[in-house]
């Protein structure tokens, strides 16, 4: 380690360069450490520290090399930026990781890198890491790695029988976008390996069921990224595209990164200040497409293409959708109760254990979790509201709004509650079959600066 | 005001229960003796801890609650939380009426402050997992020190002997002079005090200021958010980070 100032250069040109890619979780995986080797994952992630602007740390995120052949337009590395080059070597990302991780720094590995002359040899360089990490180190850590748009099918399989989640990042919701700022890239070259590593992953599922040692091929899944505000589309279109990659490649994860102007590319908009409040919209719908069991179009439609920026897409949707309101506590079932404001997927399992051996009235369901201030236009609870009130939208919105400090980006207490430790979370899930839609993770609430909704 | 007093270990409240009910009493409250301070207008009783009775508590809760009431019981007291004892008390109470479903009465209040008492700690044990921070020292031990608000040792160290497997480590808990000591094969809790730490390795400084460089870079400056920051990693935390050094 001699060329320490060197490495310190590294790490600072080719970590900045990675941490637009927000998608820093560990969750998912549950791979054991074995005698002799070092590391393990937690299926429910674990974050290890908390930047500057809150979001949770927990895997060593840096770029391989940041020396582009590309010309992205959004993007720092690419080739028409004049910006210091720089690279690691394999085994000085290996030493990194193993000797951060043998001091509790991290997780694990988050991998990505620029084009580095050709995608396939980016990707044999990427392999040449993990292989390292697996191999060499006997390291069961997480390590997430990027699958390169481009690369040879054999190399993006080889990568995954190591790793425990692999993503390819979408970037631009639509091929509009794509043609416009990302020239080189086509909508295929990312819908490929997508696809191609879905069919990978239900075929060693298939194939696990029949032979208990058969080969892993990503355990954690597969994600990607969705820049919000750096093109023209609508809430609409973002949303129903996650619902796509949910539905159609079996995503575990869609992260969305509110654009930071990072380049002056004239066909990008000159935005001061990245779109918070709507990357917070888009990430609480998601969150109610995951686990509440909603469905993208009925929280928006062509009539109403952008969430309110004033409540969030729950509260807007029960406005909306009145009619289906008043719903019983003592009897709605569990996909039910989760439709109403003010009820999360905690205080919901709560009141589906709670009433199993008692009914429950308001004084019950408060301790349980939920937020009158807002369930209470939208329930009763023994037949009954929790005092006479007026039903109308109008009156419900002025309350709600009322009652709400601009923007929760995580309510208080809910955190807490969500850090359940994965025995009780398989405990909750076994309880009711319905349950195993998943519940979020810590990983998800900080990760995401998500409450409960 | 009738208060039982036991010796502040786990045994005592179990052997305290055991008083209770054989003397047909209901005791108000059962503190322990640590930090106890005494009014003129209750009478107090010292519980001497005695195993077997203890023992016999024990084995009800698991035979005649479940297993996981056993496990809440441990975890209100190392939760050390004033209240654990009394607490403990009248949820046995419950649990020996209502059986294996006393954890679904949510709303009942004892069962719900039991429920919140341990999700504090497992909270708390979960944060640790990520929050601990070793360094080497001479001798190739990896060295680490912790306050926590509950006694979690050794709810810790079952998670770094997995992990950690082939490097001694230890945990100090230096509010509690305690520490989790792993030698590469078994780890037990002992009383620890600092006096005879040895000096980082000179590896150590490398990868500590890799660390703090890697975690100052990743902060992007157009989102700062010092609040959201503080709520999900609290100050009291920061001492033990090498990145808040
Ligand atoms: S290929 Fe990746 S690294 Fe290269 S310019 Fe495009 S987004 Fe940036």
């Amino acid at each position: 380690m001699g060329d320490y100032m060197e490495l310190m250069d590294k790490l600072k040109v080719l970590a900045d360069s990675a941490k637009y890619d927000v998608s820093c979780v560990s969750s998912g995986s549950s791979r054991k450490n074995k005698p002799g080797g070092i590391g393990s994952s937690m299926p429910a992630g674990i974050c290890h520290t908390f930047s500057g602007d809150g979001r949770c740390i927990s895997l060593l995120k840096i770029l391989m090399s940041n020396c582009c052949i590309y010309d992205c337009a959004y993007c720092v590395n690419r080739i028409s930026n004049d910006l210091p080059r720089t690279a690691f070597t394999p085994d000085e990302i290996a030493d990194l990781t193993i000797n951060f991780y043998r001091r509790n720094y991290i997780e694990g590995l988050f991998l990505s890198s620029a084009v580095v002359k050709s995608p396939d040899h980016t990707m044999e360089l990427i392999i040449r890491v993990v292989r390292r990490l697996r191999e060499d180190y006997r390291f069961n850590g997480y390590i997430h790695i990027k699958a390169i748009p481009g690369a040879d099918a054999a190399l993006i399989e080889e990568a995954g029988s190591y790793v425990d989640r692999m993503s390819v990042n979408i970037e631009l919701p639509t091929s509009d976008g794509l043609r416009l700022l990302a020239p080189q890239k086509k909508k295929e070259a990312i819908l490929g390996p997508m696809g191609f590593i879905s069919s990978k992953i239900n075929e060693t599922s298939d194939n696990k069921r029949r032979f208990r040692n058969s080969p892993e091929f990503v355990p954690a899944g597969q994600s990607t990224q969705l820049i919000v505000g750096a093109t023209e589309d609508h809430d609409l279109g973002i949303l129903k595209l996650s619902e796509g990659l949910y539905k159609r490649f079996g995503m575990r994860r869609v992260f969305y990164s509110a654009y930071v102007p990072v380049s002056n590319h004239p066909a990008l908009p000159q935005a001061v200040k990245p779109p918070l409040l709507r990357e917070h919209r888009i990430y609480q719908a998601d969150w109610l497409l995951r686990f509440y069991g909603f469905k993208a179009e009925e929280l928006l439609d062509e009539s109403h293409k952008d969430f309110d920026t004033q409540l969030d897409p729950k509260c807007d949707w029960a406005l909306r959708n009145l009619e289906q309101f008043p719903i019983e506590v003592n009897k709605a079932d569990y996909f039910l109760l989760l439709r109403v404001p003010g009820i999360g997927v905690r205080s919901a399992q709560r009141i589906v254990k709670a009433r199993m051996v008692q009914k429950l009235d308001f004084a019950d369901i408060k301790k349980l979790g939920v937020v009158l201030k807002r369930a209470r236009f939208f329930i009763t609870c023994k037949g009954k509201y929790i005092d006479k009130l007026d039903a109308s939208e109008d009156f419900i919105r002025i309350n709600i709004l009322a009652g709400s400090k601009q923007p929760p980006m995580v309510e208080p207490g809910y955190t807490q509650l969500s850090f359940l430790p994965p025995s009780n979370q398989a405990m909750l899930q076994g309880l009711r079959p319905w349950m195993a839609l998943s519940a979020p993770t810590g990983e998800d609430v900080a990760a995401s600066m998500t409450g409960e909704l | 005001m009738l208060t039982y007093i036991y010796d502040g270990s786990f045994e005592g409240i179990l052997t305290a229960v055991f008083e209770a009910f054989s003397r047909k009493q209901v005791p108000d409250a059962i503190l322990s003796e640590h930090g106890l301070q005494q009014d003129i207008t209750s009478s107090y009783i010292f519980i001497d801890t005695d195993c077997a009775k203890s023992d016999r508590v024990y084995n009800s809760i698991w035979r005649n609650i479940s297993e996981d009431a056993l496990k809440n019981c441990y975890h209100a007291f190392l939760s050390e939380d004033p209240q654990a004892g009394t607490l403990i008390y009248r949820y046995l109470k419950l649990g020996w009426r209502m059986g294996s479903r006393v954890d679904l009465h949510l709303s009942d209040n004892t069962v719900f402050n039991m429920m919140s008492i341990n999700r504090k700690l497992e909270f708390e044990v979960h944060r640790l997992t990520g929050f601990v921070r070793f360094r080497q020292v001479e001798g190739g031990i990896f060295y680490s020190t912790i306050s926590p608000d509950n006694n979690v040792v050794e709810l810790l160290a079952p998670h770094f002997a997995e992990r950690l497997s082939d490097q001694p480590w230890i945990i100090h808990d230096i509010k509690r002079e305690i520490a989790a000591l792993y030698n590469t094969k078994t780890w037990i809790v002992s009383e620890f005090s600092a006096d005879d730490i040895p000096l980082s390795t000179e590896d150590e400084k490398l990868y500590s200021v890799l660390w703090k460089q890697f975690f100052k870079t990743l902060s992007i400056p157009s989102r700062e958010n010092p609040k959201l920051q503080r709520q999900l990693l609290p100050r009291r935390y920061w001492d033990h980070l090498t990145e808040k050094w």
